[in-house]
C-alpha cells in the first residue's frame, strides 16, 4: 500500500483549491454551486486519506522541515477536525448562495459566488498547517493565512453596510492582535534565542534566563491567542463580527478559527508552564471569560449575537481544560462544540432566509418544520449541557480534570455559569415549541442540508452516549 | 556605542506610538498606518536581538532576520486586503471615520 505522509494532505488541499479557482475563472457557464460540491468531494477524499497517515512521535531534535512541522496525533486529529468543519461550512455556503447573489446587484448573476466557495479551502489549508506548527515563524505565517482569508470572507457581501462594518472591525482588531503576537515572539526570541517550541522548553528551563522578559513575551503572545479564541478581555470584536458576517462564515470563525487557536495555545503554553505565573494568568482569563460570556448572553434577542456570546462562554470552559492541561478533555470538548455549533448555525441559515435572525423569528418553528426545530433543540440542549448529548460529556471531562487538580474556583464558577447557560439556550427552545405564530408556511430543506443536519444530530447524541471513538483517536 | 537596550527602547516607543494611534485616532487609514508601525517595531526588535546574539561561531542568529522577511511579506498582504475593505467601506458609507461606523450595537 502506498504510504501517505502528513504534508501531502496539505498539498492535496492546496492543489484542490487552485484547480477549483481555475475552473471558476474559465468555466463561466456552469452553475457555481457545482464548485462547492466539487470542493466538498475533494475535501472528503483528503479526509479519508488522512486516516491512513501514520502519526509520527513528537520530534525533539528534528531538523529542516520537521523542526517547524509536526505530524503527531494531536495535529492529525485536528487536521481531520478542520476538514470536517470546512465540509460542513461549504454545505452551508451552498445554501447561502442566494443571499450572496442578492448582495451583488447589477453584476452578472453568479459573480462573486466562485470566490466565496473557494476561499474556505485556503482557510482550511491554513488551519491544517496551523495545528501542525511547532515553530513561531510557522505559527505566524499559517495564522496569517487563516486570518487574511477570513478578512475577505467576513466582509464578503460588501454591499451590506453591516457586513462591511463587521469586516472593518475584524480587520483592525485582528491586525492589532497580529502585532502583539509578533512583538511577543520578538521578546521570546530575544530571551531564549529560539523560535522552535521544543528548543524553547529547554531554553526556558535554564534558570539563567531573564524570566520577566520571557513573561512579557508570553503575555503578548497570549493577548494574540486570546483574541483568536475569543477570551475575555480580548473578546470585544466577537459579538459585532459574528452578527455582521455572512452566517456560514460566522460558523467557520466560531469553530475552525477557535479550535486551531486552542491547539496553538496548548502548544505555545507548554514550554511556559515552568513559569508559575503562567497558570495563574490563564486561570484569571478563564474565570473572566466564563462570567462575562454567560452573563452577557442573557439579555440577547438576536440568535447570531446569542451564539457569539455563547462562543465566548465555551471558550471559558475550554480554558479550564487548558489550565489543567488535559489535552484529551479539550479535544473532546472541541469536537462536541463543532457538532452542536454547526448544527445551530445550519438551522439558523435555513430559517433566517425565510424569516430572520431574531429569536422571535423562531416562534412556532416546531409547527412549520418539525425537523429543523428538532435539530435546533438538540443543538441548544447540547450547548447547554443536558445529559446524553456530546456537550454534557465535554463539560463533564473538563470539570473532572479540574476537580482532580483541585481548581476549586474554576469548578464553582463553571458549574454556576452552566446554570446560567440553561436559561438563554432554553429561551430558543421555548420560542420554537411554546410560542405560536401567524406564519405557518412550511420551510423547505434541500437534500444535502437535510443529510448534513441529520448527521450532526446523530453524532451529537452518539458521542454523548459513546465518546470512546474520539478519546481513542487521541490515545492510540 | 549603541547598545541592545537603545534599540529595544526605540522599538518599545514605536510600538507604543502605534498602539496609541490604533486606540485614539478615528481615521481608519491612520489606524492601518499605526498597525504597520507596530509590526515594524517588532521587526526592529527582532533584528536587534538577532544582531546582538552572536553564537560561538561569531555569526548572528539569523532565524529572527529571516522571520522579519516573513513579517514584511505578510504585512503587505494584510494591507492589500485591508485597503480593499476600506475602499469598499468608503463606497458604501462615504466615510473612513470610525465614529460613523457603529450600526452594530445591542
Amino acid at each position: 500500500m502506498m504510504r501517505i505522509t502528513a504534508p501531502e494532505l496539505e498539498i492535496a488541499v492546496l492543489v484542490l483549491g487552485m484547480v477549483i479557482l481555475l475552473v471558476e475563472t474559465f468555466a463561466t457557464k456552469i452553475d457555481k454551486r457545482i464548485l462547492a460540491f466539487a470542493a466538498i468531494a475533494g475535501l472528503a477524499i483528503v479526509l479519508l486519506a488522512s486516516f491512513f497517515v501514520a502519526p509520527s512521535p513528537s520530534p525533539d531534535q528534528a531538523t529542516g522541515f520537521w523542526s517547524f512541522y509536526t505530524a503527531d496525533r494531536l495535529s492529525i486529529f485536528f487536521k481531520q477536525f478542520a476538514l470536517v468543519t470546512t465540509i460542513f461550512v461549504l454545505i452551508m455556503m451552498a445554501d447561502y448562495a442566494p443571499v450572496v447573489r442578492r448582495s451583488f446587484p447589477g453584476a452578472a448573476p453568479q459573480s462573486g459566488l466562485g470566490e466565496f466557495l473557494t476561499l474556505p479551502i485556503f482557510t482550511c489549508l491554513g488551519l491544517m498547517y496551523l495545528v501542525s506548527a511547532i515553530d513561531f515563524v510557522f505559527i505566524f505565517v499559517s495564522l496569517e493565512l487563516v486570518t487574511i482569508s477570513f478578512y475577505v470572507l467576513v466582509s464578503f457581501t460588501r454591499r451590506n453596510p453591516i457586513t462591511l462594518e463587521a469586516g472593518t472591525k475584524y480587520l483592525v482588531l485582528s491586525a492589532l492582535s497580529t502585532a502583539f503576537l509578533v512583538y511577543g515572539i520578538a521578546w521570546i526570541f530575544g530571551v531564549t534565542g529560539q523560535t522552535n517550541l521544543y528548543r524553547l522548553t529547554e531554553a526556558l528551563a535554564n534558570p539563567a534566563i531573564n524570566h520577566n522578559a520571557a513573561l512579557l513575551g508570553m503575555g503578548f503572545v497570549l493577548v494574540a491567542l486570546g483574541f483568536k479564541i475569543a477570551a475575555v478581555p480580548f473578546q470585544i470584536w466577537v459579538p459585532d463580527v459574528y452578527q455582521g458576517a455572512p452566517t456560514p462564515v460566522t460558523a467557520y470563525l466560531s469553530v475552525g478559527s477557535k479550535a486551531a487557536g486552542f491547539v496553538v495555545l496548548l502548544r505555545v503554553l507548554q514550554p511556559f508552564l515552568v513559569l508559575p505565573e503562567t497558570q495563574r494568568l490563564v486561570v484569571l482569563i478563564a474565570l473572566l471569560t466564563l462570567i462575562y460570556g454567560n452573563l452577557a448572553a442573557l439579555p440577547q434577542a438576536n440568535l447570531k449575537r446569542l451564539l457569539a456570546y455563547s462562543s465566548i462562554a465555551h471558550a471559558g470552559y475550554l480554558l479550564i481544560g487548558v489550565v489543567c492541561f488535559d489535552v484529551r478533555a479539550v479535544s473532546f470538548y472541541l469536537v462536541a462544540y463543532l457538532l452542536m455549533t454547526l448544527l445551530s448555525f445550519a438551522v439558523l441559515i435555513i430559517v433566517a432566509q425565510q424569516t430572520g435572525e431574531e429569536i422571535s423569528d423562531f416562534d412556532g418553528l416546531a409547527r412549520r418544520s418539525p425537523f429543523l426545530a428538532f435539530a435546533m433543540l438538540i443543538g441548544m440542549v447540547s450547548l447547554a449541557g443536558v445529559p446524553f448529548t456530546a456537550g454534557f460529556l465535554g463539560k463533564f471531562y473538563i470539570f473532572y480534570a479540574a476537580v482532580l487538580q483541585r481548581q476549586v474556583a474554576l469548578v464553582v464558577v463553571g458549574v454556576l455559569t452552566v446554570g446560567c447557560g440553561f436559561y438563554y439556550y432554553l429561551k430558543v427552545v421555548r420560542a420554537m415549541y411554546w410560542q405560536s405564530t401567524t406564519n405557518i408556511a412550511k420551510i423547505p430543506v434541500n437534500g444535502l442540508s437535510r443529510l448534513a443536519i441529520s448527521a450532526l444530530i446523530l453524532c451529537t447524541i452518539w458521542f454523548g452516549i459513546y465518546p470512546q471513538p474520539i478519546l481513542d483517536a487521541l490515545k492510540r | 556605542m549603541v547598545t541592545l537596550g537603545d534599540y529595544l527602547l526605540v522599538s518599545g516607543i514605536l510600538f507604543s506610538i502605534g498602539f496609541a494611534g490604533v486606540m485614539l485616532r478615528r481615521n481608519l487609514i491612520i489606524i492601518l498606518m499605526s498597525l504597520e508601525l507596530m509590526l515594524n517595531a517588532a521587526n526592529l526588535s527582532l533584528v536587534a536581538f538577532s544582531r546582538f546574539r552572536v553564537d560561538s561561531s561569531g555569526l548572528p542568529n539569523y532565524n529572527a532576520q529571516v522571520f522579519v522577511f516573513f513579517i514584511i511579506t505578510v504585512a503587505a498582504a494584510e494591507v492589500a486586503v485591508g485597503l480593499a475593505i476600506l475602499v469598499a467601506l468608503y463606497r458604501v458609507r462615504q466615510t473612513t471615520d470610525v465614529k460613523d461606523i457603529r450600526q452594530l450595537r445591542f
